[in-house]
């Protein structure tokens, strides 16, 4: 190795160091601490006392009455609501495709969403799905598609879709721009040679948009799933899990538990399974994506 | 004949397709404007209206008197703009060094930050609240700005990086043959022409830390270090909500970001889709 190429090297190092300690201190460390957390019984009610107890934590949530569901609802949380934004974001994506007057601004307007916190997300879905006073029930009764006003947020099935319905009003945006962005960077000259072959807009979207416009549909997509199966702030909001834990995944289960028991041991378990899981996802989304390093997220 | 029907028809469902998605996004932040400015008896009336008969004010100026929002708004403004900078300043040296440098084991450093990606930040709660407390930092503004930090970091860290890499060499290479060090380069050359990269960088660690709840919920106990979203969640968890007041609110807290994103929405979608998209 050259001088040069050493002084390179430390430069690179200590352009970088401030970000990796940051990461090592507060991501990596606590990340161990949670494994041996989840190994103990230590609650911070009587902290102190912390001491090894046998992979109870781990059997005291296998064995919780509410896993299996909670479990079910964060699969198919994650699952209708990940299909839905990508559908909506695809059709919005192929509408903005061609120029038209205003563009800019229509985008700038339908991306809003994504720009606004969880808290005022669901603030305003609760507020809108109220049962006496919210403009879902009036309209509904209006229309007549409601026979008389509903607790929309009372019964667990249709809670949770309530929930899903404010997820989705944030994601679409996110799928919208990425998309838009993939389908705008397909050479012209492809189109153009298809028409020439007597393609018509079924096919050209088939053998040519979709292809293309193929690792950054599936990037998106595995990072997306992983965003939405973590989140727990717009249930935490809207819901708060109830009506009785019907509306809780792994995620906002995890997040309740740890705010209102301070069982550390027990969530430290709950993150350490969530963990595993993660580990599985993330080999598989190398695997799929054949994550070179080369790209960004 | 038959070729300009269809296409006639696929711009009027076009329409209707834009048209949708225009309503869908608008109608519940239209509600939620309205909510703000309706009387409290109207908006506990079981006639629904869709326009305030009585414009008021009064929601936003009880927000000020009965709760302590100005706190709120400067704890906030404290967090998100500390928070911003910082991660900021980290994304540009990082930015620069996964860029600009090659070395060993850089591959691991990026997979590194695309697994931090994937880590629910609640996951590190727990630890967190134990590392904190040794620290003395919990229930401090402190804590909260250096998670927000180490949330957004890694990707506002990437999305950098790929705007420097559209910057070429050969621009800086002039400017240390005309007697730049690299400092100065980067200061005077580089960075000006990465005003998009920089301006998107600092909107998305601006708006991870502005919007943040759950952190704030776990970590702020004291009602003077709250955030506007801790403390509008504390409102609205009790029994009765106050709709218009905490409408007034929430307005109040998506104003700064749905501001930023309407101005330099182009930087922001470069930003999102550097990297993924490469052509």
């Amino acid at each position: 190795m050259t001088v040069r190429e050493k002084k390179r090297r430390r430069e690179a190092f200590w352009l970088l160091f401030p970000t990796a300690l940051l990461l090592l201190v507060f991501i990596a460390y606590p990340l161990v601490n949670t494994l041996v957390l989840s190994l103990q019984e230590y609650k911070l009610t009587s902290a102190g006392k912390a001491h090894f107890n046998h992979f109870e934590n781990f059997r005291a949530i296998i064995e919780d009455p509410y896993f299996t569901m909670i479990l079910r609802n964060s699969f198919v949380f994650t699952f209708v609501t990940v299909a839905l934004q990508f559908f909506l974001g695809l059709t919005l994506a192929l509408a903005l495709y061609k120029p038209f007057k205003g563009r800019n601004v229509y985008q700038a307007v339908v991306f809003l969403p994504w720009s606004i916190s969880a808290l005022v997300i669901g603030f305003t879905f609760r507020w809108l799905f109220n049962a006496e006073f919210g403009p879902v029930n009036d309209i509904g009764l209006k229309l007549g598609i409601l026979q008389e006003k509903i607790s929309f947020l009372g019964n667990g099935t249709m809670a949770l879709s309530c929930v899903i319905a404010a997820m989705v009003w944030y994601g679409v945006p996110f799928f919208g721009i990425m998309l838009t962005a993939a389908f705008q960077s397909i050479p012209m000259d492809l189109y153009e040679a298809a028409e020439i072959d007597g393609s018509n807009a079924v096919k050209k979207f088939f053998y040519i948009t979709l292809p293309y416009a193929k690792p950054t549909i599936v990037l998106t997509l595995l990072l997306r799933t992983i965003w939405v199966f973590n989140s727990a702030d717009l249930i935490y909001v809207m819901t708060n899990g109830g009506p009785g834990n019907a509306t809780h995944t792994l995620a906002s289960y995890m997040f309740s538990k740890a705010y209102s028991t301070l069982n550390f041991g027990q969530t430290g378990a709950l993150g350490t399974m969530f963990m595993a899981g993660l580990a599985i996802y993330t080999l598989m989304f190398m695997k799929i994506t054949r994550y070179d390093g080369s790209g960004g997220f | 004949m038959k070729r300009k029907m269809k296409k006639r028809l696929m711009g009027i469902l076009r329409f209707i397709i834009l048209a949708l998605f225009l309503l869908a996004v608008l109608a519940p932040l239209y509600w939620l404007f309205i909510t703000s400015f309706k009387t409290n008896a109207e908006i506990n009336s079981l006639e629904v209206t869709y326009w305030p008969h009585a414009f008021t004010l009064d929601n936003y100026q009880k927000l000020f008197e009965v709760t302590e929002f100005g706190v709120y708004m400067k704890n906030s403004l404290i967090v998100t703009l500390t928070t911003a900078v910082i991660v900021l300043l980290l994304s540009i040296s990082g930015g620069y060094a996964l860029a600009r440098y090659e070395f060993k084991g850089k591959k691991a450093v990026l997979l590194v930050f695309l697994v931090s990606q994937m880590i629910p930040t609640i996951l590190l709660f727990i630890p967190m609240f134990a590392i904190f407390g040794k620290m003395k930092l919990n229930n401090t503004l402190q804590s909260l700005i250096i998670l927000y930090t180490v949330f957004n970091t890694p990707f506002c860290l990437v999305t950098l990086r790929g705007f420097f890499e559209r910057i070429p060499t050969s621009l800086e290479e002039a400017a240390w043959m005309d007697g730049c060090n690299k400092m100065q380069s980067l200061v005077k050359v580089v960075i000006p022409v990465l005003f998009p990269g920089i301006v998107a960088t600092f909107v998305f660690a601006f708006t991870g830390a502005w919007n943040e709840l759950l952190a704030g919920i776990m970590f702020i106990n004291s009602n003077s270090l709250k955030t506007i979203p801790v403390a509008i969640n504390a409102f609205i968890g009790k029994y009765s909500i106050d709709w218009g007041q905490m409408s007034a609110a929430c307005m109040i807290a998506l104003i700064p970001t749905v501001i930023f994103f309407a101005v330099v929405q182009k930087y922001i979608v470069q930003g999102l889709t550097q990297g993924a998209v490469k052509e």
